[in-house]
């Protein structure tokens, strides 16, 4: 049977040291796995792994049955979509930071598409012009969600969504994400070092062990 | 034993009354250099090293430089004076590694951008009219354009590296969605260029006001009219803009694939805290 995203026997070694081995996952489209273990064990560089930003010392990654490095890395990553941890906005305006990830892939969204996908990350604050750099933490984590969405991928990686985040953006941000596993027909998968916000959204936990637990 | 006898002769005909009193001009200008050692020392700014190697090689260079300019200012032919231009953006790519040492490729990437940038300026101004052909001319102002040139390769490797660095994030972002090498790094490309434009464009600004620019004067003592003096000095400006433009244009997109590789994974490595 071949899954949407499969990695097999993934091992990551830098400088001599094991950060992890014979690290296994399977994700499916309309489902929703978190990746947990402690801090430094190597959740990121996983998601890292998986759209092929970094190279597993050993083991596979197929998507959709192929392996990753079959893909051309441009094509590959428009179709899983990694949002790194602290979302980093490019420099203009919250439509630039939009239509920035359109516009490298030569696409371009109305007015109408942009405002319906920061409704559906929940950001009804009406700031396509605002300094994209000037918005709160949790709000520049929905415009990463949003600008992520408009490529309309395959797989979503999210990277600690909310762990530079206060109680209230980290509600919020949460909310979105639950939207968007509601909503799009995609599989999502999700790193975080909080075990119960992971259960909150996954239909499984994938420990860094490789050690599974069902909900 | 002939030509010993009269290498030595011209090597003493070159001491004459001037050169003493310039070497202790010289001399007296080292006690410049040791305070600003000291205060580099102090401030932990990190450069006394390169301020002595660079005085010492500097010096030498620059005297056997203007020993050689003598003979070469004579050069009227377009390909000894281009060959003369080639040797000098060999070295200038070279002092631009030495400064880099630290970063990958800098030779390899600025040579290509210095060469392209400063030769086909001073040989686009050779062909409108602009500059005549004489060592004279070519070669004072192929070096100014050269160094321009070396100076915004060096400035735009060392902010695409460092950007790369102290702005992961950002470029791990900009990859994540698919970007290519060039549209990840192209606002730091952007910035690096304007930045390496500022100095002289400030000099441009405050020209002749502020700034009294060493060509223009060496023409003026050399006995050129004045206006032949400045408008010249205006042409050397826009020649070094256009060259460094060149430069660094063809040097940002040379440097990507030291900095990715055909993965699109970044290569530069995290800086040592």
């Amino acid at each position: 049977m071949t899954h949407l995203l499969e990695l097999r026997n993934i091992s990551m070694k830098f400088n001599d040291t094991v950060l992890f081995a014979g690290f296994d996952l399977d994700l499916e489209i309309n489902e929703t796995v978190g990746i947990t273990g402690p801090s430094g064990s190597g959740k990121s560089t996983i998601l890292r792994i998986v759209v092929n930003l970094l190279t597993p010392t050993t083991g596979t990654v197929l998507f959709k049955g192929v392996s990753i490095t079959e893909y051309e890395p441009r094509e590959l990553r428009r179709k899983m979509i990694l949002v790194p941890q602290e979302a980093s906005m490019f420099p203009g305006t919250v439509r630039d930071n939009l239509q920035w990830g359109l516009s490298i892939h030569k696409l371009h969204a109305s007015e109408g598409k942009l405002e319906s996908a920061l409704e559906e990350v929940n950001l009804n604050c009406d700031c396509l012009d605002d300094i994209a750099g000037n918005l709160s933490g949790g709000e520049k984590q929905r415009v990463a969600l949003a600008r992520a969405l408009l490529l309309e991928p395959e797989v979503l990686l999210l990277d600690e969504p909310t762990s530079a985040l206060d109680e209230k953006s980290t509600l919020m941000v949460e909310s979105a994400i639950g939207s968007i596993i509601a909503e799009r027909k995609i599989g999502v998968l999700i790193v975080t070092h909080n075990p119960a916000q992971a259960k909150r959204f996954t239909d499984r936990l994938v420990k860094i062990t490789g050690e599974q637990e069902g909900k | 034993m002939q030509a010993e006898f009269d290498l030595i002769a011209y090597l003493s005909g070159l001491v004459t009354d001037e050169v003493i009193a310039a070497f202790n001009s010289y001399l007296a200008a080292l006690v410049l250099l040791a305070m600003l050692i000291i205060i580099s020392k102090w401030q932990g700014l990190g450069i006394g090293s390169k301020l002595v190697v660079g005085t010492i090689r500097g010096t030498a260079q620059i005297i056997l430089m203007a020993l050689i300019l003598t003979q070469i200012f004579e050069f009227d032919n377009i390909v000894l004076i281009l060959a003369v231009l080639a040797v000098m953006s060999l070295f200038a790519a070279y002092t631009a590694r030495q400064n880099l040492d630290e970063i990958p490729g800098v030779f390899a990437t600025a040579l290509p951008g210095i060469l392209v940038g400063g030769l086909s300026v001073m040989t686009i101004a050779w062909l409108l009219g602009v500059v005549e052909l004489s060592g004279e001319m070519m070669i004072p102002m192929g070096g100014m354009v050269i160094g321009n040139a070396m100076n915004i390769s060096a400035l735009v490797i060392d902010r695409m590296w460092s950007n790369a660095q102290k702005q992961r994030g950002m470029l791990e972002s900009a990859l994540a969605l698919g970007a290519t090498a060039y549209q990840a790094t192209e606002l730091t490309i952007r910035e690096a260029i304007r930045t390496g434009l500022l100095p002289n464009l400030n000099r441009y600004a405050a020209l002749g006001i502020v700034t009294i620019p060493g060509f223009m004067s060496g023409l003026i003592v050399g006995g050129a009219s004045p206006i032949y003096a400045a408008l010249y000095q205006v042409i050397i400006f826009i020649m070094i803009f256009l060259a460094c433009v060149i430069d660094a244009l063809i040097v940002s997109r040379r440097f990507l694939k030291h900095m990715f590789n055909e993965n699109l994974q970044i290569l530069v490595p995290f800086p040592n805290k």
